[in-house]
């Protein structure tokens, strides 16, 4: 009801639909009219939720998420998903009872063969749960422990950017918003002085995909979901410093004029964004104290900067991001979005992949150590992965020392840790070419359903009207995999 | 029995309200409330008990064979409608409307319209005839089961149930498995249709001779065999079966509470064992444990309630307040640095220390004052004083949060002077005490009075140093 008062507070704020259906009950006989254009009525005014925002909807396992995204695809078969029948019957067509009409790219639908590769990593268990990791991650293999395995992930979509775009809002097309967007709207700030949504990016030395700010965009959300990349170096924040001979209680005064100006914008126009924007303009000033502050590495004792390798001295790389992250999760910032570029292995996989392996591996494997000292892998989740899978069969020269493999969308691996994740455990599996998944498939809507329950969200009743229709990041599927949870 | 004086407009205005409230009744899925309109429908609980007690006094005294004085009728008929209608309004702040809301609202309109057709038969002299004595009756039902299940809608289902103390009963320190654990499981799931005085499927489920005797399907336990169980089968069956059990629209049984049953009957179904006498890697003692851990949600039911208002109040740019759950009474704070610290930022929260079940700390220069306000948290479960400057003397304050199940202490200086005070925290699971003054022999002290708790010191140091020695990546591929 509170939309209502708005819209009747602004009379600019009516639109055709809110116009009729506040007449229908005011002139009932215009309402009989009703029975000619039924849809005339339907639909209340903007967005919806059956439930209220900025909270819970039960009691979460998990506070906030760290998501280590690794851009480009890793393959699961030189990582998590171990599969010696590809070294039995290397250089083998795959067989067409196995691919099954899988569409396949432009890279590698020519080819007239399909000779299947295997892994030119060794694999090992390791840890009580005997979790099968390559040589490529020999630390991510120390805390296998601490991790659930997934290696039952699919997709529908073949190219990075749809893929990657499913995996961050929920649908192939772009405009949706993000993940990290909706647990913003849908729990609120933990700290005031930080923005709930922050990205960090990296790049490591393989083949790399695009990266786009849509892909951290709040969509059709208020725009103060939207997640702020933070960059490496003296400016995480672009303009965020004031300028010389400014003070802050100048910059205080200019906001509170600014602001009171635009109230009376608002006001007139009634555009919601104008609030935002006031909002953003007071994130920004208390953000000013509170971003340099946690952005300061050099507070870290020298153990934990080793904990994640030297290279996390070094501003910009994944090691830096994951210990930033670490603070920034301290710091109460409900969703932390790492990208790590590079992952994208058509042609040299295995010196490509040793190289992104060694970039992500102790950095990864420490960030869960971390917070597993502090107490916080009770209530954060942290999730290493990319967005599709990679093809078991060679893509161009057949040579095992140095092969390609293509993008795969039916089976891949991910990891997920703290926050409400059974640790120890495998889930899933892949028939014995490692191409279709054979026991507990899970699907992105699924991972997506899974996430926002471990934080204490209904995926069904976290919704927003846009456009005339209903929006959920799961979309109308989804299901909570159970199995994974504690 | 005509009565000459009753002004026509009364009979237009119930009219009205007729087609009204059968209008919205009708359209109701296109119909979108004004805020104060649906305003109005906040009145209906209060309205609601005019028409219950005239309707009811209007029907006895019909039923009496005394005349309905026609201004009681007329105005019971009225409220009837406003009752209705008010409820109608209500009732659309509320989607999808559940069981209960959808009868209540039906019978609801069915009294008003009930009563609108008593009352124009009365108007046309039909008094005392068996036509109206049949909607007397009928009335006095409606109104009955209306108000009952409007009642539950507010109160919820089972507000008139009776008292089932059993339920509530703590389970002993050593249960007896089969008389406090499973006969509990099957009391909360399965007795209610399975009792002697339903046997739904001639299947009683009171005793263990009743189990093996079965029902309709047969034995319903098998001693030592759960796979042929039919118990066990039914309970495993997909959702959607017919013969799954508890039936469609039943709160099904727990994962713990199937594997309960499951491992009892494979142990021989027995009457006399206790947990005791079970080894402590049989795997029913963990099963067991866990369902005997007091359930947290059920200790937030009895938080004294907290205003949202108080807790904007108190909450500001660097306390951040939250309820853990919406309409959960059960608090989560979070204070960070501010620029310029004031411990009253903290110390304010004495309002609300009751309801507060997690408190963050971290980082804050705290001293004696905010501890103090922590030691009233009474039902703290979960506590970060981590990188805090807080020594043994500040530590001692918090005594006896017995409610406590995580407790960051680790950048801190207490030392094994503390162990004594952590030996008290009961509920204690997780506990993190790293770069701390606690020497090894204060921790091993602690960790043989505490065997199930997790005290978190630090990553493995061995684990570390092979993290921090140099990285392991192999060689041979590059």
């Amino acid at each position: 009801m509170e939309e209502d008062k708005t819209n009747s507070e602004n009379p600019l704020k009516v639109n055709r639909r809110h116009f009729f259906s506040q007449l229908s009950v005011g002139i009932g006989s215009l309402a009989l009219g009703s029975l000619l254009i039924p849809d005339l009525f339907k639909g209340g005014p903007a967005p919806l939720a059956s439930q209220p925002l900025g909270i819970p909807h039960f009691a979460p396992k998990a506070k906030r998420v760290i998501y280590l995204f690794q851009s480009g695809a890793p393959s699961q078969l030189e990582s998590f998903d171990y599969k010696p029948t590809l070294a039995k019957r290397m250089g083998e067509d795959l067989p067409e009872s196995i691919r099954n009409g899988q569409r396949l790219t432009g890279m590698t639908a020519g080819q007239d063969k399909f000779p299947l590769m295997p892994s030119a990593a060794k694999f090992a268990q390791h840890g009580k749960s005997g979790a099968w990791v390559s040589e490529f991650f020999p630390h991510i293999a120390k805390i296998s422990d601490e991790i659930c395995i997934v290696r039952s992930m699919h997709t529908e979509a073949i190219n990075h950017d749809p893929a990657i775009t499913f995996f961050q809002t929920g649908s192939q097309q772009s405009g949706r918003p993000s993940m990290g967007s909706w647990m913003s709207y849908g729990l609120g700030s933990e700290n005031q002085n930080l923005p709930s949504f922050v990205v960090l990016t990296s790049r490591g030395k393989g083949n790399s995909q695009g990266l786009y700010s849509k892909l951290w965009s709040s969509g059709f959300l208020d725009s103060k979901h939207q997640g702020v990349l933070l960059r490496s170096g003296k400016d995480p924040v672009l303009y965020l410093n004031d300028p010389d001979g400014i003070s802050r209680s100048d910059k205080r005064h200019l906001l509170d004029h600014v602001s009171s100006l635009n109230k009376i914008h608002h006001v007139e126009t009634g555009d919601d964004e104008i609030e935002s924007r006031i909002a953003q303009y007071e994130m920004a000033y208390r953000m000013q104290m509170s971003v340099p502050d946690v952005m300061d590495i050099k507070k870290e004792p020298e153990s934990i900067i080793k904990l994640y390798g030297e290279d996390s001295q070094v501003p910009g790389t994944y090691a830096a991001n994951c210990l930033q992250a670490r603070r920034l999760a301290e710091n109460g910032v409900r969703f932390i979005q790492l990208y790590h570029q590079g992952w994208d292995q058509h042609g040299n996989l295995p010196n490509e992949m040793a190289g992104q392996a060694k970039d992500v591996d102790q950095a990864s494997a420490a960030l869960i150590l971390d917070l597993k000292q502090r107490g916080m892998l009770e209530d954060t989740l942290v999730i290493w992965g990319g967005e599709f899978g990679r093809t078991n069969y060679c893509q161009g020269n057949f040579d095992p020392k140095n092969y390609g493999r293509d993008h795969h969308p039916r089976a891949f691996s991910i990891w997920m840790a703290g926050g409400g994740i059974k640790p120890g455990i495998t889930y899933g599996e892949t028939d014995e070419f490692g191409y279709n998944i054979v026991k507990n498939p899970v699907h992105i809507n699924d991972f997506h359903a899974t996430i926002m329950n471990n934080l204490g969200l209904d995926h069904e009743q976290l919704i927003y009207k846009y456009q005339g229709r209903r929006f959920r990041l799961t979309d109308v599927a989804g299901n909570v995999v159970n199995d994974i949870l504690t | 029995m005509a009565q000459k004086n009753s002004s026509p407009w009364v009979d237009y205005v119930i009219f009205g309200l007729t087609v009204f409230l059968v209008f919205c009744l009708i359209f109701e899925s296109f119909i979108d409330l004004p805020s104060l309109v649906a305003w109005l429908g906040r009145w209906h609980p209060l309205i609601l008990h005019f028409p219950i007690v005239l309707l009811l006094m209007a029907a006895v005294i019909g039923l009496f064979n005394q005349m309905v004085p026609k201004l009681l009728l007329m105005v019971a008929t009225l409220s009837a409608l406003v009752t209705a209608i008010t409820g109608f309004f209500l009732g659309t702040e509320s989607v999808p409307k559940g069981d209960l809301l959808f009868w209540h609202q039906w019978m609801g309109a069915g009294v008003a319209i009930l009563a609108v057709v008593w009352y124009w038969v009365s108007t046309n002299h039909l008094q005392q005839t068996y036509l109206v004595k049949g909607i007397q009756v009928v009335l006095i039902i409606l109104v009955g089961l209306t108000g009952h299940y409007g009642g539950m809608v507010t109160h919820g289902e089972d507000f008139l149930a009776l008292p089932r103390s059993k339920k509530l009963e703590k389970i002993p320190e050593n249960p007896l498995i089969y008389e406090h654990i499973v006969y509990r499981v099957l009391d909360n799931n399965c007795i209610a249709c399975h009792n002697p005085n339903k046997i739904k499927g001639e299947l009683l489920m009171t005793s263990i001779g009743e189990l093996i005797k079965g029902g309709e399907s047969g034995p319903a336990l098998v001693v030592g065999d759960p796979g042929n169980s039919e118990l066990i089968r039914r309970l495993h069956l997909p959702m959607e079966d017919e013969e799954h059990m508890p039936p469609e629209g039943k709160k099904p049984l727990s994962e713990n509470e199937i594997q309960i049953l499951e491992r009892w009957i494979a142990l021989g179904a027995s009457d006399t064992l206790k947990l005791s006498h079970l080894d402590n890697d049989e795997p029913l003692v963990g099963m067991v444990r866990k369902m005997m851990e007091p359930g947290t949600i059920n200790s937030w039911a009895k938080l004294p309630k907290v205003s949202d208002s108080t807790l904007q109040n108190l909450a500001s740019d660097y306390v951040t307040i939250k309820r853990i759950a919406s309409n959960s009474q059960a608090l989560s704070v979070s204070v960070y640095l501010p620029p310029e610290y004031d411990p009253k930022n903290i110390t304010d929260l004495n309002r609300i220390s009751n309801n507060i079940v997690e408190l963050d700390l971290s980082g804050i220069p705290i001293g004696e004052k905010e501890m103090d306000l922590v030691a009233t948290c009474k039902n703290l479960e979960w506590l970060e004083v981590d990188r805090t400057p807080i020594t043994d003397a500040e530590f001692a304050k918090i005594t006896g949060l017995e409610n406590l199940r995580v407790l960051k202490a680790y950048e801190t200086g207490i030392s094994d002077e503390s162990v004594a005070i952590l030996k008290d925290f009961k509920g204690l699971k997780s506990l993190y005490v790293w770069d701390t003054q606690m020497s090894d022999q204060g921790l091993s002290e602690l960790r043989e009075a505490m065997p199930n708790l997790h005290l978190d010191y630090g990553i493995d140091p061995e684990l570390k140093m092979e993290f921090i020695e140099k990285d392991t990546i192999v060689d041979s591929i590059q």
